[in-house]
């Protein structure tokens, strides 16, 4: 038995480390463990500040899913105010959300994860004609076509296609060769380039990739073009809390929104659907055939066993999400738990999430048992983030000093995360846990009036499932699985985009140009005190935020993210959580070199500042938050 | 900055006898993760001169600076960091991870000692020795100092880096400093802030050294002054409304539809150096105050404890003088063609004033 430890881990958001024991004769891993080594207290510095000024703050959790935490701050306060933002206010947040949202995955695809499964070393042996000859066998036989909704056909022909000339392979080529001989490797340095998976895909496609790597850098920037637009900047577009302050006038040059803004709007969105259905989508099936025809089919491990989700897109504004409202009106209708989706279909269990929920303190609660916090006179408990007590208490390893680390404790505490639950148990959360939960609920009948998002992501999964030629319960709960299925939803959020602009131009088209309710701004007219909730599926999973708003400022501040979720340290039982649970169910070629562990980590997209966000080093008590009038009111 | 030594330099300089630069070498090929029948390749690498080293580490930080720096169009990315740098080590791009990355720092850092471009991402967090940021084992403090020791320059990335950011606002539980505060004043440091900087600023840094083999110049505060030289106020294409006293009120208002001066609702822009009102983001296109938001002043020092955001500035931060007396000022001196116009603003101005007076039943001054 061996212990390796992979510290830091890179290509991903914050600082991250794990540590697994691998069976050297068989690879097989036996223990696994996920530590996020940061904590940077940002609730702590949330309370007294203006609520108005919440999203701003909040935001800077993460600056890779910028305006995830920004929209999840603005819906708990406008839950908590009561405010209800204008149409065109909530179809230009759901552009943001949806653009930020493939942006994302592209970032994580190409940028953070690909170079675990291409190498320049590679590509290097590759065919530039063969190359070219491939990329258009991807092209024919990995795109998976799609139909939007009812939209303006602005576009006349697609402006972003995969180049397919052996020229254009060569140059790229000889980039990689003059980089590997000047002997300054740069970012390409020191991986472990001799791994046997390397071998796994042929040597075009390694060169294929490392161009399409490059391609994506340059482009992924013109995907967030709306946030310049509507927000000012990006990272971190600017917002405010009733709307957006972008106001919107075709009788005024400098308005922040007319006509010619709008088109640079349409361009972005056609440009993020062209680089979609040619680059990400058909470039990560045809590496994930490769994988899955060559049995790889593992990593799956808590997404066989449980996975949750809270639902996103609201197609039109809604008065509140305590008040059940939010979740009257979603596209995208993944609120829910699947259970034993690995066991397939007919076995799999599906649970409804509802807003009543996220009240009652027996279904979403945290334990700490083995992270470096204590519950004084609650020991061994799970509370609820309303009831969170959270107190420091930083053990240091088990081998090695405070401040020079050996090994981390297992047994122990060793992580700066808690352990989030839902009715007790650990869950998955993210793109692979929605698809899931859609298809669940769509094949059990829980849905039967899918939307046009719920229905693409149906045709999706038959057309991947038959490129596959395997059922969705095996591909899915899978490494490659969860790759896949986010980039099948970037697909989805490049048409949620396209569908938001239409509803938008409709909108003022019909006369219609405000973008911010400011009858709430006034802080005299909230009430003394009041509570509210913000759920959003963020890139990484179902992501909420929690307020409480008491003299005109915020009196506690909880947000419970999807790293958490999925990164969290082993539970009171002893139970693994889904990076530790996904890299147990990974075998290990190579123990020193345990690149499989690194890429299904990577296949989560770590985000650690989102997840290492929310303790409490002082030892201060955090607030009771509740939205529930009924049950308790805002106390120590 | 001088120019880089090649390895070769390094060796000579050193009286290293040709055999050890040799397994220099080799044991570069094997830390590079390459064939050893690579070899004769990276021996001829070592002899020539190498482009700018960088170094990027990441503190308490929100990974917003790296994805800014990526958003670069001029220069794109992928040249910058392909052609005109070296990037040896950083958490965002590099293939590797773990033990043999952590080495490559090492050998990076002996290889180019005292040449290497350190650029930190993220503030240094110091409170219990530093162990709430933990990072290959070690606190993030003692990586900084030990990697800034050899550095040639250090590059302060973002608002985090240059004054703590986020992390440092009250009551800051992490004890969150700037590099500056940690390494002193014993190299040359160039503050490169903002929450996140514009993308062509970041780059703009790296790419002035790679194009004219130094750094750029700076102000005394250190930072460049070609990105921080003029206040966004000075810039900003909405700023003869300011001068004749033409505001928006309230957002979705008829002055926020006109573009008129944010300055009311709290618009950071007269006290904030930095280039949004004339590089602006993504090429010209926009910037905050441009897409109706007032700017919040990510480039000062601290700004994050001088809110609220929406609160008008004489109130908080330096004091400028009667601003609304600048304006009139201003109009006072135009040309008579004009005149009329900033005789109605005034106008406008006033009523305006009377009705702030109304609701908020004190002057502003």
């Amino acid at each position: 038995m061996k212990r390796v430890v992979v510290d830091p881990i890179t290509r991903i958001e914050g600082h991250l480390r794990v540590e697994v024991k691998v069976d050297e004769a068989t690879g097989k891993v036996e223990d696994a463990l996920s530590s996020g080594t940061a904590w940077r207290g940002l609730e702590l510095i949330m309370n007294d500040r203006d609520p108005r000024d919440g999203w701003a703050y909040i935001q800077r959790i993460c600056g890779v899913c910028t305006t995830a935490h920004a929209l999840g701050c603005l819906r708990a306060v406008e839950d908590a105010l009561g405010i209800t933002i204008p149409k065109n206010a909530n179809y230009i947040r759901n552009i943001m959300a949806g653009v930020q949202s493939v942006q994302d995955h592209v970032i994580h695809f190409y940028h953070l994860h690909a170079l675990d499964w291409v190498s320049p070393v590679e590509a290097l042996k590759a065919d530039p004609v063969a190359t070219a000859a491939m990329q258009n066998t991807v092209l024919s036989a990995y795109k998976v076509n799609v139909t939007g909704p009812e939209s303006l056909d602005t576009e006349a022909y697609p402006k972003e296609f995969p180049k397919a000339t052996p020229e254009y392979y060569q140059k790229i080529q000889k980039k990689v060769k003059d980089i590997v001989e000047s002997g300054q490797l740069g970012i390409f340095a020191a991986q472990w380039w001799d791994h046997p998976d390397f071998q796994i895909l042929p040597p075009e496609v390694h060169l294929l990739g490392i161009a399409h790597y490059l391609e994506m850098l340059d482009k992924q920037r013109e995907i967030v073009t709306s946030h310049v637009v509507f927000g000012g900047k990006n990272p971190h577009p600017h917002y405010i809390v009733g709307g957006m302050p972008c106001s919107i006038s075709m009788d005024d040059m400098n308005a922040p929104v007319n006509t010619e803004r709008l088109a640079i709007v349409d361009r972005s969105i056609n440009t993020t659907i062209n680089l979609m259905n040619d680059f990400y989508v058909p470039d990560v099936l045809a590496i994930g055939k490769m994988y899955v025809d060559k049995g790889y089919v593992d990593g799956g491990g808590m997404a066989k066993e449980r996975v949750l989700g809270f639902g996103d897109y609201p197609d039109e504004p809604y008065t509140g999400t305590t008040n059940g409202d939010f979740h009257k009106n979603l596209l995208y209708r993944c609120n829910g738990i699947v259970e034993d989706f690995g066991k397939g279909l007919d076995a799999a269990k599906f649970y409804d999430f509802k807003a009543e929920d996220l009240s009652d303190p027996e279904v979403l609660n945290e334990g700490v048992e083995h992270s470096w916090y204590e519950y004084p006179g609650a020991e061994g408990k799970d509370l609820h983030p309303w009831d969170g007590v959270t107190k420091a208490k930083y053990t240091g390893p088990k081998e090695g000093t405070k401040t020079d680390w050996k090994t981390l404790d297992e047994d122990g505490k060793y992580s700066w995360l808690k352990t989030p639950k839902w009715r007790g148990k650990m869950a998955e959360v993210g793109p692979l846990s929605r698809y899931i939960i859609i298809y669940t609920k769509i094949k059990k009948g829980l849905i039967t009036d899918p939307t046009w998002v719920e229905k693409m992501i149906m045709d999706q999964i038959e057309a991947v499932s038959k490129v596959l030629n395997l059922a969705p319960e095996v591909w899915m709960p899978t490494m490659v699985g969860r790759t896949a299925t986010r980039a099948l939803e970037a697909q989805v959020h490049a048409y949620v985009a396209k569908y938001y602009f239409n509803k938008l131009i409709k909108n003022i088209k019909a006369g219609d140009t405000k973008v911010a309710d400011t009858t709430k701004w006034d802080p005299k007219t909230w009430p003394k005190e009041c509570k509210g909730v913000g759920l959003y599926e963020a890139p990484r999973g179902a992501l909420s935020h929690w307020v409480v708003i008491k003299d005109g400022k915020i009196a506690n501040y909880q947000a419970i993210v999807p790293t958490t979720w999925n990164a969290c340290p082993r539970d009171n039982k002893g139970d693994h959580g889904a990076y530790e649970k996904a890299m147990m169910d990974t075998k290990v070629k190579i123990p020193d070199k345990p690149l499989e562990i690194l890429k299904v980590v990577r296949s989560f997209d770590p985000c650690m500042a989102c997840s290492t966000h929310l303790y409490n080093a002082e030892g201060k008590k955090i607030k009771i938050v509740t939205t529930d009038p009924y049950l308790r009111t805002n106390q120590e | 900055m001088d120019k880089l030594e090649t390895m070769w330099d390094v060796c000579l300089r050193k009286n290293i006898k040709r055999r050890s630069f040799l397994k220099s070498c080799a044991a570069l090929t094997s830390i590079m993760g390459l064939n050893m029948d690579m070899l004769s390749k990276v021996v001829a690498a070592a002899e020539k001169n190498p482009l700018p080293v960088v170094i990027w580490l990441h503190g308490h930080e929100c990974t917003g600076c790296d994805e800014s720096f990526l958003r670069s169009a001029t220069p794109l990315t992928s040249d910058l960091v392909l052609n005109s740098i070296a990037l040896e080590y950083s958490h965002a791009l590099s293939a590797a991870a773990g033990e043999p990355f952590e080495e490559h720092l090492h050998q990076t850092m002996q290889q180019y000692a005292g040449k290497y471009i350190l650029a930190v991402e993220g503030a240094v967090a110091t409170a219990e020795n530093g162990i709430y940021c933990m990072t290959g084992g070690k606190p993030f403090v003692s990586v900084l100092k030990e990697v800034a020791k050899n550095a040639a320059v250090i590059i302060e990335y973002g608002a985090c880096a240059t004054s703590g950011g986020i992390q440092a606002a009250k009551p800051n539980p992490t004890g969150s400093v700037s590099v500056r505060e940690i390494v002193g004043n014993s190299k040359p440091i160039v503050k490169v802030p903002g929450c996140p900087p514009i993308p062509e600023v970041m780059t703009g840094v790296v790419m002035h050294y790679a194009l004219f083999g130094k750094l750029p110049p700076l102000d005394n505060e250190g930072r460049p002054k070609q990105f921080y030289g003029n206040r966004i106020h000075d810039t900003c294409y909405r700023r003869p409304f300011f001068d004749t006293g033409m505001f928006a009120e309230n957002f979705d208002d008829a002055g926020s539809k006109a573009g008129w001066c944010l300055y009311k609702l709290g618009c950071r822009g007269p006290v904030t150096y930095n280039s949004c009102g004339n590089l602006r983001w993504w090429n010209g296109l926009s910037y905050p105050i441009q897409s109706g938001h007032g700017c919040i002043g990510c480039s000062n020092d601290h700004f994050w404890d001088e809110d609220p955001f929406y609160k008008r500035l004489p109130e908080y931060g330096p004091i400028l003088g009667d601003v609304d007396k600048i304006g009139a000022a201003a109009v006072g001196l135009t040309t008579a063609g004009v005149a009329l116009h900033g005789a109605m603003s005034v106008v406008q101005k006033k009523k305006r004033q009377a009705a702030e007076e109304k609701s908020d039943g004190k002057k502003v001054e």
